[in-house]
């Protein structure tokens, strides 16, 4: 049995689609056991970590309204640095910016089941 | 940076039946977990309820669309290989709705007795047979932690 490294994770979830997103969450609910935090823009993901808290994990669509992907995850890198930034798309020319904006994950759409347990695996359990 | 999901050729926008089939394999994963006694906190019960219901009324969706889409053809299909197909779509969407009430029972704690555990596991199966989906509970040893 593999221990969890990252006890009471919190991730937050972003993306203006909400079919996908709602079923990103019910994944990670599940996987984690943990509430998950859900945005349809990356302004409102934003505005939530200023007031409130970071979460140990975002996972991130990049073409979002108010702040896209790569700005999302460079003011939450500069706030928090250490915590982990997964970017998603379904454009394959956006694979290599989120590489050069220092991403930990880039998840191809359309996302799977088994993806989003590697996620777990990789960024919760093994850390 | 580590990747994940398809090759660039295969990215696309995910659409309802990319939606559904995965969800259908969680709720699959979800029972299969359960039948393996993995815990269920509070949260994964709430994401297997939550999980069950869609795939519930996206299946029902389906159903109908399907019923409709018959119902508009003027020619009455009398081909037996089509009454077949359509037959076996409809058990198929019949199983997958039993499956979701079964999640759903499961997780409010009311799917208990040595009967209702074999309906779920015959159920698994037959859709599953149906799917050709293989499932392996090791691959996911971290459900084993609530």
């Amino acid at each position: 049995m593999n221990p969890v490294n990252i006890p009471n994770v919190k991730i937050a979830v972003i993306d203006d689609d909400l079919m996908a997103r709602d079923f990103v969450v019910t994944v990670l609910m599940y996987c984690v056991n943990r509430d998950v935090l859900s945005f349809d823009s990356g302004l409102a993901a934003w505005r939530y970590i200023e007031d409130y808290e970071s979460p140990d994990i975002i996972i991130s669509e990049i073409d979002v309204p108010g702040l896209n992907g790569f700005e999302l995850i460079a003011k939450f890198k500069e706030k928090s640095p250490g915590k982990k930034c997964l970017l998603m798309s379904d454009n394959p020319a956006n694979e290599q910016p989120a590489r050069n904006s220092g991403a930990d994950a880039f998840l191809a759409k359309p996302v799977s089941v088994n993806d989003l347990f590697d996620v777990v695996d990789t960024f919760v359990v093994k850390g | 940076m580590i990747r994940l999901g398809p090759a660039s050729v295969r990215m696309r926008a995910m659409s309802d039946d990319d939606i559904f089939s995965s969800r259908l394999k969680l709720l699959i994963i979800m029972a299969k977990a359960y039948l393996s006694d993995c815990p269920l906190g509070t949260y994964r019960k709430k994401a297997v309820i939550e999980n069950a219901n869609h795939v519930f009324y996206h299946s029902l969706h389906l159903v109908s669309e399907s019923s409709t889409l018959k119902d508009n053809v003027f020619e009455p299909q009398t081909e037996i290989g089509s009454l077949k197909k359509t037959s076996e779509e409809h058990l198929f969407h019949q199983r997958v709705q039993l499956l979701a009430v079964m999640a759903k029972a499961l997780a409010e704690d009311r799917l208990r007795g040595h009967f209702r555990k074999k309906a779920l596991i015959d159920n698994l199966d037959k859709i599953c047979e149906t799917l050709i989906f293989k499932f392996q509970i090791r691959d996911v040893n971290f459900l084993k932690v609530a």
